[in-house]
């Protein structure tokens, strides 16, 4: 008879029993979860170690600079909350938090919208399915530089597709990316285009999950396709909205590359974003200290629209 | 909760415990080492010229070669970038304690550099500044010393000033190029034209293919203004003179329109002034090898000439060889930028790039007589300013393009503009 493990646990153990007639089961049982955990925490020691050394360890820091004056030439020296009493007065840096905000409210809803409808249109048995859903990710799989140096082309003022399609039709073209009116919309909508992809991908398996059987029964109900989708789709697509809504704040947030390419923050700051002003700081400027308070800045924003986001859409709450 | 909040105290403690002891590897601590006789080892070069592919042969197939022929115990490791990255490649490579031994980097970027302890006093490492004198033109030697110390030697300029197209000007009526402010606005208004739609076909001054920061200098600098005061203290960009050019330069575009917004940027992949899209511009003197290239049948009818407000002026960059403070080798350092501020690899790179030789002995070379803007940029270098004068300028520069944009596309008068930007940098120079 071979004793497993768990039948050990289950079974007293009769040379065990203690003079007082005790029963061992409760010390095996400490035991063996002690066991248990020291054999979790030894699993979890590679993933803490990369988490503590590239990431815990960088956030402390980056929070203890905050707090310095650090040029990088020169050791850090404590100036308290001065950097964060500077960013509260720094004009470029709320048009830059106001910018990223607008950047982020038209990116994360357009094209999570978009998104939706290609992934219920993609889901649908058709021809060529695949090559459309590979056409549609392809963005997220290329690179934001190449992604930024095509659309630089297209909003060229002088041969760029745009002008020239609105030439077409006797509309007057304009200096997209040079013309402060413009250059905030022009950003936008690369950024919306660019994030369909992944967002597609994330509702596509979420639709996979949607029992056809309650299409089904709508159908029989006399439901249309579109009020299928509202009352339906949508609200079973709930769980993976709300991952894709939080993540795609996070990363609107975060948009720095395109910004880059596209127009350096310019023109006059139209299009400064809050990791640029970041990057300008530690890197132009030469002001790691600044550049860590900003960097907190961004990350207190990202963490109470999460916090606000999740008490407002109930999570992943059904 | 209550040892959660003492575990995450603890963790902030020692967070600022090691950070505080890591960071700031002090960038001047190495101290000035006698440089030893024998020039071996390994030395590493930044450098934001050479690139390309044909960057990268002209350093490692034609002017390395030449230094191994001397130092053949020497070994250069090369870290390619661009003025663009420069900053960041700089920043990382301090911060890492991994500062390169040589490194080139522009006018305006020593002053910062060597006050924070990064560079080498090159006096200290056998570099005679009284010699250098009298090979490279003081204006330019200037821009390598900080504090009657020589911290870098220059290699090449680059510099800004009128370029005109002679057929396009003759058409017009115009025998040459304008003397002054005012004809340069005359010119340029009567040269600009339109089509149906009012979009400006060619543009009588293109100064949008220019950086906005170095295109206010050269008309800062027309005007007898400068950026800062012969102390360093205060800047002086908002004077009436710069006050006054800025306006100048508003006028040209909002009201003469002899340029529209967008017409021409930074990243342009020809000239304007090269394919007839301008009448003249304020350029760089590499205009010359770029004609070759795009449009070599036009290359004669470019013309150079200075702005002039109340004196003829140009800008004037460059670059600059450094050795760094903290290098272990500083023998072969300085021997490698001995190599490449000298003759023959300080030719080859200007060639490279269309740039302008730092030393005078290389006018009567065969490159500077078959290059006409070249030629104007070195016979004209007294009349050069640079831009730069104080170490924070790296952190006052990097405000400038927005300052000059917001001016010319109406948000702020060109006075409010440049007070602005004179606030900012009250700001930095007092930190």
């Amino acid at each position: 008879m071979t004793h497993t493990l768990s039948n050990r646990l289950q079974q007293p153990d009769v040379l065990e029993t203690g003079s007082a007639g005790k029963s061992r089961r409760p010390r095996k049982k400490l035991s063996h979860a002690r066991s248990q955990r020291r054999a979790g925490w030894l699993m979890l020691t590679p993933a803490l170690i990369h988490t503590g050394l590239w990431i815990a360890i960088p956030v402390l820091a980056t929070l203890v600079l905050s707090f310095t004056d650090y040029s990088v030439f020169q050791p850090p020296s404590w100036i308290g909350l001065t950097n964060y009493i500077e960013i509260w007065n720094d004009d470029v840096f709320r048009k830059a938090t106001w910018n990223t905000v607008v950047y982020t409210f038209f990116t994360v809803p357009f094209s999570m919208a978009i998104a939706v409808v290609v992934a219920v249109f993609l889901n649908k048995k058709m021809r060529g399915r695949s090559a459309y859903r590979a056409a549609f990710f392809l963005p997220q799989v290329t690179a934001t530089v190449a992604i930024a140096m095509v659309w630089l082309w297209m909003y060229n003022p002088q041969y760029g597709l745009f002008n020239g399609a609105l030439a077409f039709f006797g509309i007057p073209g304009q200096a997209w990316l040079a013309n402060p009116d413009w250059a905030l919309s022009a950003v936008v909508l690369v950024g919306i285009w660019q994030g369909i992809g992944l967002k597609m991908l994330i509702y596509l398996a979420a639709l996979q999950n949607i029992d056809e059987n309650l299409y089904e029964a709508a159908a029989i109900d006399g439901a249309s396709a579109v009020r299928q989708f509202f009352a339906i789709t949508l609200p079973m697509l709930k769980p993976a909205t709300f991952f894709v809504f939080v993540v795609s704040i996070i990363g609107a947030f975060q948009v720095f590359d395109l910004i880059y390419v596209l127009t350096n923050g310019g023109p006059a700051n139209a299009t400064t974003m809050m990791t640029y002003e970041v990057y300008r700081s530690a890197f132009q400027n030469f002001r790691m200290g600044m550049a860590c308070a900003q960097s907190v800045v961004l990350f207190a924003f990202l963490l109470i629209l999460t916090v606000v986001n999740r008490r407002l859409t109930g999570g992943d709450e059904v | 909760m209550r040892t959660t909040v003492r575990k995450g105290l603890g963790g902030v403690a020692v967070a600022l415990a090691l950070t505080l002891s890591a960071c700031g590897g002090d960038a001047g601590g190495a101290g000035a080492d006698a440089v030893d006789g024998e020039v071996a080892g390994e030395v590493t070069l930044l450098t934001p010229i050479f690139e390309g592919d044909t960057g990268k042969q002209v350093l490692e197939e034609e002017l390395l070669p030449q230094f191994y022929e001397e130092y053949p115990d020497v070994e250069v490791t090369i870290d390619y970038t661009d003025y663009g990255s420069l900053n960041e490649k700089l920043t990382t490579s301090i911060a890492s304690g991994l500062t390169p031994d040589v490194m080139m980097m522009g006018v305006g970027w020593i002053e910062g550099f060597a006050d924070k302890g990064v560079l080498q006093d090159l006096g200290e490492v056998g570099i005679d500044l009284g010699e250098l004198e009298g090979e490279v033109a003081q204006e330019v030697l200037n821009a390598g010393i900080w504090e009657d110390k020589l911290y870098a030697v220059p290699t090449m300029l680059d510099t800004r000033f009128g370029i005109a197209r002679k057929d396009i000007l003759a058409e017009a009526g115009f025998d040459g190029p304008p003397s002054n402010w005012e004809e340069l606005r005359e010119y340029a208004i009567a040269l600009t034209e339109r089509d149906g739609s009012g979009k400006v076909t060619r543009a009588g001054l293109d100064i949008m293919t220019l950086d906005p920061r170095q295109m206010f200098e050269v008309f800062l600098f027309s005007n007898g203004g400068d950026l800062f005061n012969d102390e360093g203290t205060e800047p002086t960009f908002n004077s009436p003179e710069g006050v006054e050019a800025l306006e100048f330069i508003v006028q040209l575009v909002r009201e003469d329109k002899v340029e529209d917004i967008g017409f021409s940027s930074t990243d342009a992949d020809t000239y304007p002034v090269i394919n007839g899209r301008a009448a003249m511009m304020v350029g760089h003197n590499d205009v010359w090898i770029k004609v070759q290239d795009a449009a070599p049948e036009v290359a004669d009818e470019l013309v150079p000439f200075m702005i002039n407000g109340t004196q003829e002026a140009m800008f004037h960059g460059g670059t600059l060889v450094t050795v760094a403070n903290q290098s272990q080798n500083k023998a072969a350092a300085t021997a490698l930028l001995e190599f490449l501020t000298g003759p023959e690899a300080s030719l080859a790179a200007n060639e490279q790039r269309g740039n302008v030789p730092a030393r005078a002995e290389l006018l009567d070379s065969d490159y500077v007589q078959d290059n006409p803007m070249v030629q104007f940029a070195m016979e004209n270098l007294d009349k050069a300013h640079p831009e730069g004068g104080v170490p924070e300028w790296l952190e006052v520069r990097g405000e400038f393009g927005s300052a000059i944009e917001a001016a010319i596309l109406g948000q702020k008068t060109p006075q409010q503009a440049l007070d602005d930007l004179a606030a900012d940098a009250k700001a930095a120079m007092s930190r």
